[in-house]
């Protein structure tokens, strides 16, 4: 019997029904393939949210070991317990305990400590632009001048400053997004498409394995 | 060691003061530097203004976290502000973890009441929904299948006259989409607008345009807005300045500085080339 359950081929059987469900519907108009397609659809979204729990046990076993073991920085990850705790448990969906979405210290986190922390980690690209902007947009060649023309003009398109001084840098560099960009995008996204419909087609027909056993019959 | 080589070999950590100085500087003292409309910024206005209209059903989404604030946040409110000026049905949803609390920082800034929007009449929220893609699509195929109880009270959807009619994606007359990346446009593409034809326009952080545009020109995407100098542009259009118009002279002098550090840079290189 566990050799039965063992065969690949009911794996790429239950592959082949689940993506049938969801693709049909998507293209014919059945009821009953519709509501076996909704209901399965949500059952993923069940799975996904049991998930989070698995990420906040991750979390405290990763770092939970750190500690313990003192390894570098191990003081950081009493601050990752710390506040994964104090969010968790202030989060929790209970209004009539005082929990949950409206509990003055899951907003108060949220707001000034999350909020700033958030903004600091995306601002810090700006130092990293500023650096590459000197040292590394380089007319080394033609194609990287081209490169650098371009990304400096639509640096500048971006600039009211510059815009207001120099009108037709804002035409230009609408034109530099609207067409060569453009142009370059669809073929970027249809190849992508291409790409996927390939894949999805192997392993509808159970030639593409490499999701299961690592590839190995 | 000449002038050139000093500049080439310059620390990195005098540009990142400067990088410093140049965003910090009109932060603290704005300047009021001109602002020009451009097209992009017309193009939205001109959609929620006249392509709404009363009675239609938006679905509000802000799909990015607090690292997208400092540039979507302010067109959010914008945007927000300028819906509600509408007699339309508001429904707020997320399939960012973050998106809910995004929007809490939101209604710090803009109260509904005070435009006359009433919970659960005019307006609702159905927090997060997780489960990226497949849970916009269930979302299209039965809303009220998809979210048992809403964000704010806990109560069933079909409690709130707001919600009545409103079964699928094919009764959501616009979506109104804020994004940092996946989900995103693609998703909202394939799971509203290919299957029921759902208008959508989209604000979007700066790199993500170039991704988007196929998007504006097939017709998919009604209008785009891109980045925080296009969010100030809105704010003057609306004739309410706020969040973007604050902080678009940083853009302005941050945008030079690096433009002039490109320029320095190949002079410097180009100088110094026969000399290495």
């Amino acid at each position: 019997m566990s050799d039965v359950l063992r065969r690949i081929e009911i794996p790429i059987a239950l592959t082949i029904i689940a993506t049938l469900i969801q693709v049909i519907p998507y293209y014919v108009n059945i009821p009953v393939l519709d509501t076996v397609a909704s209901r399965a659809s949500n059952s993923v979204l069940l799975i996904v949210a049991y998930a989070t729990f698995i990420g906040v046990i991750s979390i405290l076993q990763v770092h939970g070991k750190r500690i313990q073991r003192q390894s570098e920085g191990w003081y950081y990850s009493i601050l990752v317990i710390g506040f994964t705790v104090i969010m968790a448990l202030t989060g929790l969906p209970l209004p009539e305990a005082g929990l949950g979405v409206n509990n003055n210290i899951y907003n108060w986190l949220f707001t000034n400590v999350l909020t700033p922390l958030g903004g600091t980690m995306y601002s810090i690209i700006a130092f990293f632009i500023t650096s590459a902007a000197f040292r590394a947009f380089r007319a080394r060649n033609l194609e990287s001048a081209i490169v650098l023309v371009a990304g400096t003009i639509m640096v500048m398109g971006n600039a009211p400053l510059i815009t207001n001084l120099i009108p037709p840098i804002a035409d230009i560099s609408l034109w530099i997004r609207e067409v060569p960009n453009m142009a370059t995008m669809r073929g970027v996204m249809i190849g992508a498409a291409l790409g996927s419909i390939a894949l999805a087609v192997r392993t509808l027909m159970g030639i593409e394995r490499g999701y299961l056993r690592g590839g190995q019959e | 060691m000449s002038l050139l080589e000093r500049i080439s070999n310059l620390d990195r950590r005098w540009i990142y003061l400067l990088a410093w100085v140049f965003v910090l500087f009109p932060l603290l003292n704005p300047l009021g530097l001109p602002i020009p409309i451009s097209s992009d910024a017309e193009k939205w206005y001109a959609y929620v203004e006249n392509e709404i209209n009363d009675g239609d059903v938006v679905l509000f989404t802000p799909m990015y976290g607090v690292s997208g604030m400092p540039e979507l946040f302010p067109m959010t409110v914008a945007t927000m502000k300028h819906l509600l000026t509408k007699d339309v049905k508001i429904i707020v949803v997320s399939f960012w973890t973050e998106g809910p609390l995004v929007f809490n920082t939101l209604l710090t800034q803009v109260n509904p009441e005070d435009f006359g929007y009433v919970y659960g009449e005019d307006w609702i929220r159905l927090g997060y929904i997780p489960g990226s893609e497949t849970a916009m699509g269930s979302l299209a195929r039965g809303i009220q299948n998809t979210v048992a109880a809403d964000y704010v009270e806990g109560r069933p959807l079909n409690s709130f006259p707001v919600m009545e009619g409103i079964e699928t994606g094919e009764d959501i007359d616009i979506i109104v989409s804020f994004e940092t990346g996946t989900p995103g446009t693609p998703e909202w593409m394939r799971q509203f607008n290919a299957p029921y034809g759902t208008p959508q326009i989209t604000g979007c952080i700066g790199v993500s345009v170039s991704g988007m545009i196929p998007y504006v020109q097939s017709g998919q995407l009604q209008a785009l807005m891109p980045g925080l100098t296009v969010s100030a542009e809105y704010e003057i259009l609306l004739e309410r300045p706020g969040l973007a118009v604050a902080g678009v002279d940083a853009v302005s002098t941050s945008h030079v500085y690096i433009v002039l550090l490109v320029i320095l840079g190949n002079i410097a290189y180009f100088l110094t080339r026969e000399e290495r």
